[in-house]
């Protein structure tokens, strides 16, 4: 979704929804590699049973990465794309299906969008190179030090969309990858493969959401299915919520904001290319060593728990004294349905709501206002009731011209506040001149006492010589300069007096008061409506016939949307086709505005989408006659191609937060023109154009592989029902493909770096969801049999229930153990601290972490016990971060806990794990600091009771 | 008056439509804000209708009304187009239509020729208060580049302001496009020329210094034109490159005795900088640049008004110079961008 501020704002308000990612690093032995083997169990201790990769989320940072320099072509990119979709691996370990979505064709309405995109990305992307051009030469000229350029074209991100070579090339070597990770790696093993490329029309995480529907709508679906989805939208939250699934998580990467980048000339950190002085690198490490590490940590990944944002939601939307029964699961759709005012990718925002100003709270409120009046939801199922979305828009509207005041209001104090501050950093500054030498001022109290001034004649003269000669040489220097430079009367710098202004601008600029962006509409200053239409629409306020048909449009646009999201794409021909929103109080009498939308539309062809979205400058993509189009002023469809445009900052600062003002597209006028092009097309263009098919890889163990393969033997399997028993309860349509992927037959590589899959195990198979009526409705509701996930959150009523001091859970798992220092490093740690700094040290005050103690309290075992209560309590091998060391050891709760290890029943790999956990951990040293804590011991009692894991015996009596 | 001349658009013997362009221009000037196209379309049942059809749902009614004009206006340009039927003559006529609509009301712009001709096209309609739009360079160029070129590159609204004169911006009536209805009929260029062109020349004088400095200064063994051309569209301009054949120049000085040869003449934005004599166009051009490029040696440049010769007569010609005027020894001009019947625009 378009607003960047969505996440931050929930993850702030709901922060108990994240969960940071554990995630077990390769080993490294004697050089080579050891792959990671993730058949073991999930280090975040939960299964996933689906993971879901939005791959547009994974493509564009592995081409154009932001922290890195680029890679140099596109196999190193195909690589970097393998590596980053085995790290995500890695992490979720999916146990059933994993289903990867490249973006296809988008429906119209979202066309606007990404053509805005594309529009600004070309723009800016030959202003970078420019830019660097021109940075280049002038370091260069003044004898700075630059890498040569790399023989590499600037990499257009515009090609990724579908349709595109580049795309085609993608789906192969992703084709190949899977084959090979299917054949090769053991915890591919036995899942089913789902690849969606680019041919196959919709968004990526559209694909994605109908492929859980039309599965969860079958009567095989398993309810419990525990999904795990990756992509940084925010609107996969939405679509997640909108699933109606208990077990729903969204991994990511964390985002981290004001991340160093490297100067995109000379690749250091530090500064910007237009601040580049082509400086000698710095060496890293003593020998250089470093000279290729990333300098910062590597990104790290969080997930998203929606079952607790669930929680949270429904704290705060659970409404008493309702004439009916309360549906929580109606009231998370209305919610959905709320955010979408805020801002969706199909939408522009209404100009009132923002989500900063704690828009959401706003609308959540009223809402349960307008639930009680009116006695009913907004929607049901992806269907809107409009007369009750008036009242809430009505509502809304009353506000707003308070609204727009607050926004000017905080806007002004906020820039004091800036203004003050940075007064005060400019007095907190020192001063511009300091004594040297032994005049330099020292700290009071500092170490070395101040000395009495010896022989200061002297040194004043040393000074006043050393400042003499600096002049001298400075003065030499630009003489040098002057005469390498020639006839230096002519360099401006003497001729600047009144003839730019820039040596006086500059200074303006600097006394803080930057240049604000003109604003016309000033939405806070009486008649702001009147204003808002005449400057963005072009109309007055009384021509209320356009005004109607604005509020139309966006009321079609929510209802749209909201369906989008829960049904699939009504129409793919529908779009807003303006570039602003109306307000809020503009939404009267809506009810009969929206009746239904156009049946039966099929979305653009790639290529055809291509010539939708692309600026002439990304023409190379298209083929010649097509690209003529683009540029041909006699051209039918010339206008849809501006070379440059208008941007209209609508309030906003930066040119990229503004609305780029593009002609809408006249699809009749394009297909009439592409019409005539059509016989131009090369049959490899011809196929890169036509739709294509989601298909289905499994590697030979899988029991579905068998029965692909006897549909391949018979070859008449067009159309065959995929048995729902072969596979966790799948369903789909399984067609024969063209070019398979087949068992024993070697698949070529298509990147050469990699080799060739000569012992290929996978079989491929055209994959096509099931099938339902075309009036048929997702019901949005929980399953039957689905069991809701156990609470995470602190109940409101935890204090009277008496059950002692709440236990926040921090990881999926609500019987997680802490990760701790083992002994050995107590040991160093009571070796380094002298004793007579423990009272009043950092660590003194910390209880030991209980479990050191099972060794004293508790009687030793056998040996290893075999039946461990939960195989996945130990942590601390895989990476868990040290905690903090005043950590209350809680007590722990009985394992009632089931919700996540239903795959891990027959995992047997996990108690050979713990039982090397076991021996390290626990031993019978009894650090000295914690006598004076009386807790200490009595917490480690008890909890070693609860946790029997006996350390063995011999290792025990060695230490001591 | 009005309804006289629309009667004069009558059928075409083939069946289509034509709308005299040169009648509709008079009846604009003459009504001034009278819709002429809805006028016209009462009388034309039979075409309101296709018309209506042709509307983008977004458009606005005063887009429309513009665009409508537009279209019935070059209607006659595409003899092959029949009301009520897609045709791809059609289609471009929509579509240059909508090129100067986005112009006009969302502020796109299109490579130059195509705007030259979306322009030309449209001549003569009036739009009422046309909305103001930022570029996109305009907010790029403050945040990230001291550039301030942003400001005074032409973009659609400058233009349509250098387009009308001050009766009609008082009236909030603009023409768009070249020549509107009322234009100064004085030959040369208008007085405040030298002033707007300035801003200008200011900028390209800084950049042609840097640019010297860089080249290691002034001298005889540069690429004169390579340098001038380069600052020159470094300042989002471009260099006009005028050449005669030394021979049929008429004003030429009594004491020359040469014969052959190329003569090259410099203008940017209309402003001339520099003449140029070589044996080829080459040599000419880098003489004609050299000249230019010593004009930059003083301490600034100036952009004046100067009389100079130009086919046998005396005109008013805007000329660069360095601060010591000497606007004695002006050689004749080669070409003289001012039409007596327009106004200085600068190209789009």
């Amino acid at each position: 979704m378009g607003v960047p501020a969505f996440f931050r704002w929930l993850s702030r308000k709901y922060s108990s929804i994240i969960v940071h990612c554990l995630e077990e690093k390769a080993k490294e032995c004697n050089g080579v590699r050891v792959p990671i083997d993730t058949s073991k169990p999930n280090p975040n201790e939960v299964e996933f049973d689906n993971l879901y990769l939005d791959m547009n989320g994974i493509i564009h940072p592995c081409t154009h990465p932001e922290d890195k320099p680029a890679p140099k072509n596109e196999d190193e990119m195909m690589v970097a794309i393998f590596e980053y979709i085995d790290r995500l691996f890695n992490i979720v370990r999916p146990r059933r299906v994993l289903y990867m979505a490249i973006d296809g064709v988008a429906p119209r309405a979202k066309m606007n969008q990404q053509r805005s995109r594309r529009f600004r990305a070309s723009k800016e992307g030959v202003e970078l190179a420019e830019e660097k051009q021109r940075v280049r030469e002038e370091v260069i000229r003044r004898g700075g030090y630059l890498p040569p350029e790399e023989i590499k074209e600037r990499f257009d991100s515009n090609c990724i969309t579908p349709g595109t070579e580049f795309m085609d090339n993608l789906a192969k070597c992703l084709r190949y990858y899977v084959a090979d990770r299917l054949s090769n790696d053991p915890g591919w093993r036995n899942i089913t493969v789902i690849l969606s490329d680019a041919s196959v029309p919709g968004e990526g995480e559209h694909k994605i959401m109908d492929y859980i529907r039309r599965q969860r709508a079958q009567p095989n679906h398993d309810p419990n299915t525990h999904h795990c989805l990756c992509g940084a939208d925010a609107d996969l939250i939405m679509l997640g919520l909108a699933t109606h699934e208990p077990n729903f998580t969204i991994i990511r990467e964390e985002f981290k904001p004001n991340k160093p980048r490297p100067c995109g000339l000379c690749g250091q950190l530090g500064h910007e290319i237009k601040d580049c002085e082509g400086m000698a690198r710095e060496k890293r490490g003593e020998h250089d060593q470093f000279a290729d590490s990333a300098p910062t940590a590597e990104q790290e990944f969080i997930f998203i728990r929606l079952s607790v944002l669930r929680e949270y939601l429904e704290r705060e939307l659970t409404m008493a004294s309702l004439p009916f029964p309360f549906d929580f699961e109606r009231s998370v759709d209305d919610w959905v349905f709320m955010c979408f005012f805020v801002g969706n990718d199909f939408l522009p925002h209404l100009p009132s709501l923002e989500i900063r100003e704690g828009a959401i709270d706003r609308l959540v409120n009223i809402y349960k206002d307008v639930v009680h009046k009116t006695g009913g939801y907004l929607t049901e199922s992806g269907f809107v009731n409009l007369e009750r979305v008036e009242l809430i828009m009505q509502a809304v509207g009353v506000a707003e011209d308070n609204i727009f005041k607050k926004r000017k209001e905080d806007e002004e104090s906020f820039k004091r506040r800036m203004k003050e501050k940075k007064k005060r950093m400019k007095a907190e500054q020192r001063p511009s001149f300091l004594l040297g030498g032994q005049f330099a001022p020292q700290a009071l109290g500092g170490r070395d006492r101040p000395q009495p001034v010896h022989n200061a004649r002297h040194a004043a003269f040393d000074m006043r010589m050393n400042s003499r000669d600096q002049q001298n040489r400075d003065a030499a220097q630009s003489l040098k300069a002057m005469m390498r430079n020639g006839n230096s009367s002519q360099t401006p710098t003497g001729s600047s007096d009144g003839l730019d202004g820039r040596g006086v601008k500059r200074k303006a600029e600097d006394s803080d008061s930057e240049p604000e962006p003109e604003d016309n509409v000033r939405l806070w200053e009486e008649g702001w409506k009147q204003r808002y239409y005449k400057t963005k629409f072009d109309v007055d306020v009384t021509d209320e016939t356009f005004r109607r048909k604005v509020v139309k449009s966006y009321v079609e646009g929510l209802c749209w949307v909201l369906r989008y999201y829960y049904q699939g794409c009504a129409s793919w021909k529908w779009y807003f086709p303006f570039h602003y929103a109306p307000f809020a109080s503009d939404f009267k009498d809506i009810k009969g505005m929206f009746k239904e939308f156009e049946k039966g539309t099929k979305p653009f062809k790639p290529l055809e989408q291509l010539m939708g979205v692309f600026p002439a400058a990304s023409g190379n993509f298209l083929p010649e006659t097509w690209r003529a189009l683009m540029t041909d002023p006699d051209s039918s469809i010339i206008d849809f191609y501006p070379d440059d445009f208008a941007i209209d900052l609508n309030g906003k600062k930066y040119a990229w937060q503004g609305v780029a003002l593009l002609p809408f597209v006249d699809e009749r006028r394009l297909r009439a023109a592409l019409e005539r092009v059509y016989p131009d097309l090369a049959p490899e263009e011809v196929k890169r154009n036509s739709l294509g098919s989601d298909v289905l890889f499994v590697g030979k163990s899988h029991p579905l592989c068998d029965f692909i393969q006897e549909l391949y033997k018979s070859g008449t399997g067009e159309g065959t029902e995929m048995p729902p028993e072969l596979c966790h309860g799948i369903q789909g349509t399984l067609n024969l493909d063209e070019e398979p992927i087949l068992p024993d037959k070697p698949v070529e590589s298509p990147v050469p770096l990699l080799r060739d899959l000569v012992q290929n195990q996978a079989i491929g198979i055209k994959f096509k969801d099931p099938h339902y009526q075309e009036d048929f409705v997702f019901k949005a509701v929980i399953l039957p049999g689905a069991k809701i996930p156990s609470k995470v959150l602190k109940p409101g009523d935890w204090e009277r229930s008496n059950q002692g001091p709440f236990k926040p859970q921090l990881g999926f798992n609500p019987n997680r153990q802490q990760a701790h220092l083992d002994q050995s490093a107590f040991r160093a740690l009571g070796h380094s601290m002298n004793r007579d700094r423990q009272r009043g040290g950092h660590y003194s005050n910390a209880p030991p972490p209980g479990n050191y103690h099972q060794g004293n309290y508790h009687p030793p075992h056998g040996g290893p016990m075999p039946m461990y209560p939960h195989p996945r309590q130990h942590v601390g091998l895989l990476g868990a971060p040290p905690p903090p060391f005043n950590v209350q050891p809680y007590p722990r709760q009985p394992y009632g806990h089931q919700g996540w290890n239903r795959a891990m029943q027959g995992q047997g790999g996990a108690y050979q794990q713990n039982q090397q956990r076991g021996r390290g951990g626990p031993s019978g040293y009894h650090p000295r600091h914690d006598r004076g804590d009386p807790r200490g011991p009595a917490q480690g009692y008890s909890s070693g009771r609860s946790y029997p894991l006996p350390p063995p015996p011999a290792r025990r009596y060695n230490w001591n | 008056m009005g309804s006289k001349n629309l009667r004069i658009a009558a059928c075409h013997p083939t069946g289509h439509v034509v709308l005299p362009p040169g009648k509709i221009r008079v009846m604009a000037e003459w009504v001034r804000g009278r819709d002429v196209v809805s006028e016209f379309l009462v009388q034309n049942p039979h075409l309101a209708q296709w018309m209506e059809s042709l509307r983008g749902y977004c458009e606005t009614n005063k887009q429309w009304r513009a665009r409508q004009e537009f279209i019935l206006r070059n209607m006659e340009t595409f003899p092959s187009i029949i009301p009520g039927v897609y045709s791809p003559s059609l289609d471009q006529l929509l579509s240059l239509s909508m090129v100067w609509a986005n112009h006009v009301f969302l502020g796109c712009r299109y490579p130059p020729g195509l705007m030259q001709k979306v322009l030309e096209m449209a001549e003569g309609i009036v739009i009422q208060e046309v909305p103001v739009r930022q570029m996109r360079d305009e907010i790029m160029g403050k945040g990230k580049r001291s550039n301030p070129s942003g400001r005074e590159t032409d973009s659609s609204t400058k233009k349509l302001k250098a387009g009308g004169n001050e009766a009609e911006s008082n009236s909030g009536v603009r023409a768009v496009g070249r020549a509107g209805g009322a234009v100064p009929s004085k030959t040369g260029p208008p007085p405040q020329a030298a002033a707007e062109q300035q801003p200008f020349f200011n900028r390209l004088y800084k950049s042609v210094a840097w640019k010297l400095v860089s080249a290691g200064g002034f001298g005889p063994n540069l690429d004169h034109f390579d340098i001038l051309r380069a600052c020159v569209e470094a300042s989002k301009a471009s260099l006009i490159c005028v050449f005669v054949p030394l021979r049929d120049i008429p004003d030429l000085p009594a004491g020359c005795a040469q014969r052959e040869g190329q003569v090259c003449e410099l203008r940017c934005r209309t402003v001339y900088m520099g003449t140029g004599y070589g044996r080829d166009e080459d040599s000419a051009r880098a003489m004609a640049s050299k000249e230019a490029l010593k004009v930059f040696q003083g301490r600034k440049v100036t952009v004046r008004i100067c009389r100079r010769r130009f086919q046998g007569r005396d005109v008013e010609d805007l000329v660069l110079q360095d601060e010591q005027a000497r606007s004695s020894a002006l050689p004749p001009a080669l070409s003289y961008p001012f039409p007596p019947e327009q106004p200085v625009t600068p190209p789009p």
